[in-house]
C-alpha cells in the first residue's frame, strides 16, 4: 500500500516535469544545432539614450544595448555636430548592458540639446533634452527644498482633508454611504493617473524591449494581488486585535495613498531634475487641492468609530510624505525604469483599497452597491478629481 | 608533472591576470574642443583630433595621379588605358570604429583619379565585378555610346570598352550612372577626370580633393561629409605643404543630399578656375560655392609658415568632418632664390 503511494508520487512528479524537460531539449536544439533553420531575416540592433545628465562641462548620456545583438558605441554628438567622447567602462555592449558616454561641452542652461549615439554599423540614435538644466547635486539646501515641496503637495493637502471628519461624522448613514462613494472615486481616477503616467514615463524613456505597457500591467495587478492577500490577513488580524476594521480600512487607504503619493514626488523631483518643469506656486496651488480629496479618503472610514486623533495624523502622514522621498529620490537618482514600477505598484495598491471601499460599503448598506448615494458618490468623486486635476 | 606544470600554468595565469585588468584602467586622456584636457577610466571615442587610420588612406590619394599606360597611335596620338574594376561588397571602415558598405572604382572612394593630356586618347576597360549593373559615366566630351547611361554593364564580370578622345581642358568628375543614380552615387562610385591643356600648367604642387559625405544610416542624410572620404583625417593628419611655393588644388564636389557645398580657406586667398576649363582665373577668394558634381582649381601660396584650417564653411559640415589642416613650413630653397633676388 505504502509503496503504491509513493510510486504514485513520483509519477506526479515525473508527470509534472516531464513538460519542462522537452521544453528545455527543445531550447536547446534551437540554439545549437536547429540555428540555422531559424537564421533568416536581419537583427537589426538597437540603443537606447535613457538617461542624460547635464554636469560641469560635460553631457553624460547612459546608453543602453536594447536591441538582439551586440553592439559597440563609436561616436557621440551634440545637436548632429560630431564630438570627443569617453565611454566608461568600455564602448563594447552586450544585450541589455550600460554605459556612460561622456561628451565634454560648454552646454546652456535651458537651451534645447539633441544627444547622438553612433554605433558600428553607422546607424545613429538621438534623444533629444527640451532644457538643459544642471544635474542635481546632493545638498543639505536641496533636500531641504524637496522636503518643503513635498510637504506642500504631500502632508499640508491630506490633512487639511483629514478635517473634513467632523462633518462627516455628523452626516446621515446614506450621506456616509455617498462620502465613501466618492472616496472610491477619487481612488479610481488617482489609479487611472497613475497608470497614465507610468505609461507615458515608459513610452519616453523605456526601451521597446521592456515592453512598457505590459510591465505596468504586470505590476499593477501585482500589487494589487500581493496586497489584497496581506490586507485580507490585516483585517483577519483586526478582528483579534485592539484596531477596528474602519481603521484597518483607512490604513489600508493611507498605504496606497502614500504609494500613490510616492509616484507623484518621483514625477515631481524628477521634473525638477530634467529641468522640464519650473515649479510656480501656480503648480503647487494645482496639487495641493488635488491631494486635499484625498484626506476624504482616509476621514471617511474613520468617521465611524471613536475620534482618534493620533492614528488619524499618523494616517495622514503614512499617506503624505512619501511625496517627499519620491522627490528626494526622482530629483537625485532618476531612473525611468524605477519610476515606472512604483507608479505602476501605486495604482494596483488604490485598486486593492477600492475593492476594500466598495466591500465596507456592501456591507454597510445591506448588499446594496446601487443606491443613487453611491452611484452619485462614485461620479462626484471622478468629477472633483478631474476638474482639480485641470490646475495642475 | 603535468598536473605540475599545468598548477604553475595556472597560478601564474592568475598571478598576471590582474595585471592586464590594471593596465586596461589606467586613466586616459584626451583634448576637447576648448583645448580642456579630459581623463578618463574608460576608452576614448575620438575621431576629430585622435590621429587614427583606416583602410583607406587620404594623404596618399591626395597627390595621386594616373595617367594609365601610355602607348602611340601611327598618327602620334597618345594612347592612355586604364582598367577600373567596379565592386558593391566591401565593407570599409570609413571612420574609426563606424563600417559601411561601399561601392568603388578599383576598390577605393574616390576611385583612381584619371588624368590625360587634351587631345589623348582614353581607353578605359570597365570590369563590373559587382553583384549589380555599374557603368562609368564621364562629364566632358565624348559620343552619345561613351556615356555610360544607355549601355549597363551586368554584374559579376560584365565589360564595356570606353574609348574617347579627352577633353575639354579642366577637372571633371566620373560616376555611375545606372538607376537608383542616387544610391550608385553615395555609396561611392565616383572618382576625377583631370584634363590637361597641351601647353603644361605652372608646375606646382598639386592635390585632389573631392568633397563627399556619407550616409550611413540610410535616411537620406549625411552622417560624415569629408574632404576625400574620411572624416577628419587632415585634421589629424595635417597636409604638408611650403611657403611660396605654388599650390593646387583640383576640387570636385560630390556631396548628394545637400543642395550646396563649399570650400573656405584660412590665413590666405586662392585664385579659382571654375571647371578648370578656363586659363585665366575667374574669382580671387576665400570662398567658393559648389552645387552638386560642381568643381574648378584653385592655386595659392602660402607667405607665412604655420597651421592653417580649410573646411566647409557651412560649419554643420566641417563639424561632420569636411574640415582639415595645411602644415606650411619654410621653403629653404625658395628663400634662398630670394635672398640672391634681393641682393
Amino acid at each position: 500500500m505504502e509503496l503504491n503511494n509513493t510510486s504514485s508520487k513520483w509519477k506526479v512528479i515525473a508527470s509534472g516535469i516531464i513538460p519542462f524537460v522537452f521544453i528545455i531539449l527543445m531550447m536547446v536544439y534551437i540554439f545549437g544545432p536547429g540555428a540555422d533553420l531559424l537564421d533568416f531575416g536581419v537583427a537589426l540592433p538597437e540603443i537606447t539614450i535613457e538617461k542624460v545628465d547635464f554636469v560641469d562641462s560635460e553631457i553624460q548620456a547612459t546608453v543602453r544595448n536594447t536591441g538582439p545583438i551586440p553592439i559597440e558605441v563609436v561616436m557621440a554628438d551634440v545637436n548632429d555636430r560630431i564630438q570627443p567622447a569617453a565611454v566608461e567602462p568600455d564602448r563594447f555592449l552586450e544585450r541589455f548592458e550600460t554605459t556612460l558616454v561622456r561628451i565634454p561641452f560648454e552646454w546652456n542652461e535651458a537651451e534645447p540639446y539633441t544627444i547622438g549615439i553612433t554605433i558600428e554599423d553607422g546607424t545613429r540614435f538621438e534623444k533629444k533634452i527640451e532644457a538643459a538644466a544642471p544635474a542635481l547635486e546632493l545638498t543639505f539646501d536641496l533636500a531641504i527644498f524637496f522636503a518643503i515641496i513635498g510637504t506642500y503637495v504631500g502632508i499640508i493637502p491630506v490633512m487639511i482633508g483629514l478635517l473634513w471628519l467632523p462633518f462627516i461624522k455628523k452626516i446621515s448613514k446614506q450621506k456616509y454611504h455617498f462620502f465613501l462613494a466618492l472616496t472610491a472615486g477619487l481612488l479610481l481616477f488617482l489609479a487611472i493617473d497613475s497608470i497614465e503616467e507610468a505609461v507615458e514615463i515608459s513610452d519616453e524613456s523605456l526601451a521597446d524591449s521592456f515592453n512598457g505597457t505590459l510591465l505596468v500591467s504586470t505590476a499593477v495587478v501585482l500589487s494589487f494581488l500581493g496586497l489584497y492577500y496581506s490586507g485580507n490577513k490585516l483585517v483577519k488580524l483586526a478582528d483579534s486585535s485592539k484596531l477596528t476594521k474602519p481603521v484597518m480600512i483607512a490604513l489600508m487607504i493611507s498605504i496606497g495613498i502614500g504609494l500613490h503619493n510616492f509616484g507623484e514626488g518621483l514625477a515631481i523631483g524628477a521634473a525638477v531634475g530634467m529641468g522640464s518643469v519650473a515649479f510656480s506656486t501656480f503648480l503647487i496651488v494645482g496639487f495641493a487641492l488635488h491631494n486635499t480629496t484625498e484626506g476624504i479618503a482616509i476621514a471617511a472610514p474613520m468617521s465611524r468609530g471613536k475620534l482618534m486623533l493620533g492614528k488619524l495624523a499618523a494616517m495622514g502622514l503614512i499617506a503624505g510624505s512619501p511625496a517627499i522621498f519620491g522627490a528626494w529620490i526622482g530629483g537625485f537618482v532618476y531612473s525611468p525604469f524605477t519610476s515606472v514600477i512604483f507608479l505602476a505598484i501605486g495604482a494596483g495598491a488604490i485598486f486593492q483599497v477600492i475593492v476594500v471601499i466598495l466591500k465596507w460599503i456592501q456591507e454597510e448598506s445591506d448588499k446594496n452597491l446601487s443606491s443613487l448615494a453611491v452611484i452619485s458618490g462614485f461620479a462626484a468623486g471622478m468629477l472633483v478629481m478631474y476638474l482639480t486635476s485641470i490646475l495642475i | 608533472m603535468i598536473l605540475l606544470i599545468s598548477l604553475v600554468i595556472g597560478f601564474s595565469v592568475i598571478a598576471l591576470f590582474p595585471t592586464f585588468s590594471d593596465a586596461q584602467s589606467e586613466p586616459k586622456t584626451f583634448v576637447t574642443h576648448s583645448g580642456a584636457v579630459v581623463q578618463t577610466s574608460g576608452e576614448i571615442i575620438d575621431p576629430l583630433y585622435a590621429v587614427s587610420t583606416v583602410d583607406f588612406d587620404p594623404m596618399e590619394y591626395l597627390r595621386n595621379f594616373n595617367y594609365g599606360q601610355v602607348s602611340e597611335l601611327p598618327d602620334g596620338t597618345v594612347v592612355r588605358e586604364f582598367t577600373i574594376i567596379a565592386e558593391d561588397d566591401k565593407i570599409m571602415e570609413v571612420s574609426p570604429g563606424v563600417f559601411y558598405n561601399v561601392w568603388t572604382f578599383n576598390g577605393t572612394v574616390p576611385g583612381p583619379t584619371i588624368r590625360a593630356t587634351e587631345g589623348d586618347l582614353l581607353r578605359i576597360n570597365f570590369i563590373n565585378n559587382g553583384s549589380k549593373e555599374h557603368t562609368m559615366h564621364f562629364h566632358g566630351i565624348h559620343p552619345a555610346e561613351m556615356d555610360g547611361v544607355f549601355e549597363p554593364v551586368g554584374g559579376n564580370g560584365g565589360r564595356f570598352l570606353y574609348e574617347f578622345e579627352a577633353g575639354p581642358v579642366g577637372v571633371h568628375p566620373y560616376h555611375c550612372h545606372v538607376m537608383p543614380l542616387e544610391e550608385h552615387i553615395v555609396h561611392g562610385l565616383y572618382g576625377v577626370f583631370i584634363v590637361d591643356p597641351k601647353e603644361e600648367r605652372q608646375p606646382a604642387d598639386e592635390m585632389i580633393m573631392v568633397l563627399n559625405g556619407l550616409d550611413t544610416d540610410f535616411d537620406t542624410e549625411n552622417n560624415f561629409y569629408a574632404a576625400n572620404t574620411i572624416p577628419f583625417y587632415y585634421q589629424h593628419h595635417p597636409i604638408q605643404i611650403n611657403t611660396n611655393e605654388l599650390i593646387r588644388v583640383y576640387v570636385v564636389n560630390m556631396v548628394e543630399f545637400d543642395p550646396i557645398n563649399n570650400f573656405h580657406l584660412h590665413g590666405n586667398l586662392y585664385k579659382y578656375y571654375p571647371t578648370g576649363t578656363d586659363l585665366v582665373p575667374s574669382f580671387y577668394t576665400d570662398m567658393i560655392t559648389l552645387s552638386q558634381t560642381e568643381r574648378g582649381i584653385m592655386e595659392f601660396e602660402y607667405n607665412y609658415p604655420g597651421k592653417y584650417l580649410f573646411h566647409a564653411h557651412k560649419v554643420e559640415f566641417s563639424e561632420k568632418g569636411w574640415v582639415g589642416i595645411f602644415l606650411v613650413s619654410e621653403n629653404s630653397k625658395k628663400n634662398t632664390q630670394e635672398l640672391v633676388r634681393g641682393t
